[in-house]
């Protein structure tokens, strides 16, 4: 037999195998294919019982799996964890004839050492084990390979020895490599299950973050009796509009592009009643005022930095796609989609509401409005996406889902 | 006199394991695979001392129990198991269990138990 060549093939095989319990059984199996042995077993510290137990067998005697265990005391154990030191046997395995050459030799000497070989060969001869080597990482007894007597009778030989015991090592080295692996795997599922918590803690705040502002736009819209109670509908509204238009609205951007439309006229807060509830039309003076409820949206967001996306569609709202609108005259895509999507949802809404100054239209007249403004006042691909998303939830849900109550939808 | 054992459990190789195991110190061993076998084995061989599994199809190992201990109350009986519950350990004093060894075991503490129970007997 080829050892050295055997303990590469194994070696390779072994750097691969991540589970201890299959390493194990590959090593029986291994030994118990090419040594004719009454049997081969694997005894393995088990940390969480805190014993030693068999963890394979192979061979015609065979220890049932899980049938035996050895606690710290067993002879066997410390035997090579203790014992073996203070009787000063040189090899650092077990030879049943070994053994019993000494006692015979000695037997005169009635000694404690001379006590300890007799125990330590009586557990050899329950478990009909004629070769036990251990297997060491550091100081620590990891576990032992128990062999059986070979079938043709004969003892175990020098290099037979040297190849188990080499093949004991590289076992253990495995063994220790798998368990790091192991333990890097443990490790990595532990983060990422703090890294779950932190993300519902999250979810959770956010929730909390967007009932405050749910509350406060609907203070904002409580001063427009018309409006009130119809924020709802334009988030809603505007959610859907992203969807069609393929925003990510399963991540972040649904947070924000919801906080955008139902903050984008918080500034009203700032305007006085007479002009907010004019039932006619502004004059020059009090539509500059008007005016000023973006500025004023900007403001009070200004102080959360964590709503800087949110507070540049309440800023940018009244843009037009043209560049004709105001605060600042934005153009096209410099306008955030956002804003562009609150801008057809608040027009859309204003048409078929019923306000102070106009009564709500059909939603045939909003969209053909909507149409007729496309690529002037609006981004023309909002405009479409708009209605699109709108024609489908009302084909699901019915025209009543987002226009109850005093908004007529169709003549 | 030859000492008798009974070794019940459904596991083959178990069986096997200790007929082998108790053969080797001057044992006279027979094996039964369930709580029925176990009853007409003993009735047929007389053993001194059964080790007793608990969880086997047909009967398990605590009717057996009963219906063992009530054919012979003199013979030993050690449960040999895996399950290690208060409630099983309980119902198996209160039928007449002379002992409970719970797998894996100490193959040392199982010969010196088996050997203490048969003072007397043989």
């Amino acid at each position: 037999m080829d050892y050295e060549r055997i303990l590469r093939d194994v070696a390779k095989l072994m750097v691969r195998l991540k589970k201890p319990s299959r390493l194990l059984k590959m090593t029986t199996r291994f030994i118990d294919k090419n040594f004719q042995l009454n049997h081969t077993s694997i005894v393995i510290w088990d940390e969480a019982r805190s014993r030693y137990a068999f963890a394979d067998s192979k061979g015609r005697q065979k220890i049932p799996s899980g049938f035996v265990k050895f606690d710290r005391e067993h002879p066997l154990i410390s035997w090579f964890s203790k014992t073996r030191r203070f009787v000063k046997m040189p090899k650092d395995y077990l030879l049943r004839s070994d053994l019993e050459t000494q006692i015979e030799k000695g037997l005169k000497t009635n000694s404690d050492s001379m006590r300890a070989l007799q125990i330590v060969l009586k557990a050899m001869q329950v478990l009909k084990a004629h070769a036990v080597i251990p297997a060491y990482y550091k100081s620590d007894l990891l576990g032992m390979l128990i062999l059986g007597a070979k079938k043709d009778g004969y003892g175990f030989e020098a290099r037979e020895i040297s190849f188990f015991q080499t093949l004991v090592q590289d076992c253990s080295m495995a063994l220790k490599n798998a368990e790091y692996h192991q333990s890097l795997i443990d490790r990595n599922s532990q983060l990422e299950s703090q890294l779950r918590e932190i993300e519902s803690l999250r979810t959770r705040e956010q929730k909390r973050y967007y009932e405050i502002i749910r509350s406060l736009a609907q203070q904002v819209y409580a001063k427009d009796p018309y409006t009130f109670g119809h924020i709802g509908q334009v988030e809603r509204l505007g959610v859907i509009t992203g969807r069609e238009l393929g925003l990510d609205m399963a991540g972040r951007y649904k947070d924000i592009l919801s906080a955008g439309l139902l903050l984008h006229d918080v500034g009203k807060i700032g305007i006085p009643d007479h002009i907010l509830n004019k039932p006619a039309r502004l004059d020059p003076d009090e539509w500059n005022i008007m005016k000023t409820h973006v500025d004023k949206g900007a403001q009070i967001l200004e102080p959360l930095t964590d709503f800087k996306e949110v507070r540049e569609i309440v800023y940018s709202h009244h843009e037009r796609w043209d560049g004709t609108g105001y605060p600042r005259g934005l153009k096209g895509e410099s306008i955030p989609v956002g804003a562009r999507i609150v801008c057809v949802v608040d027009a859309f809404h204003a048409i078929v509401s019923t306000r102070c100054y106009s009564k709500g239209r059909p939603i045939e007249t909003a969209f053909e409005e909507l149409r007729r403004c496309a690529g002037s006042q609006f981004d023309p691909t909002v405009v479409e996406a708009f209605i699109t998303a709108l024609t489908k939830e009302m084909k699901r849900r019915g025209t009543g889902f987002f226009y109850d109550g005093e908004i007529k939808h169709t003549a | 006199m030859v000492k008798k054992l009974l070794v019940v459990d459904d596991e083959e190789e178990i069986c096997d394991f200790l007929k082998s195991f108790f053969e080797d110190r001057q044992f006279e061993v027979e094996t039964a695979h369930s709580g029925i076998q176990a009853i007409e084995k003993a009735r047929k061989f007389g053993p001194h001392v059964i080790l007793l599994d608990i969880q086997m199809p047909e009967m398990d190992g605590l009717k057996a129990l009963k219906i063992l201990k009530e054919e012979n109350p003199k013979v030993k009986v050690i449960m040999v198991t895996a399950v290690e519950t208060q409630e099983k350990i309980e119902e198996s004093m209160r039928l007449g269990a002379d002992n409970y060894i719970t797998k894996p075991l100490s193959l040392e503490y199982l010969e010196n138990d088996v050997q203490e129970k048969l003072k007397g007997l043989v």
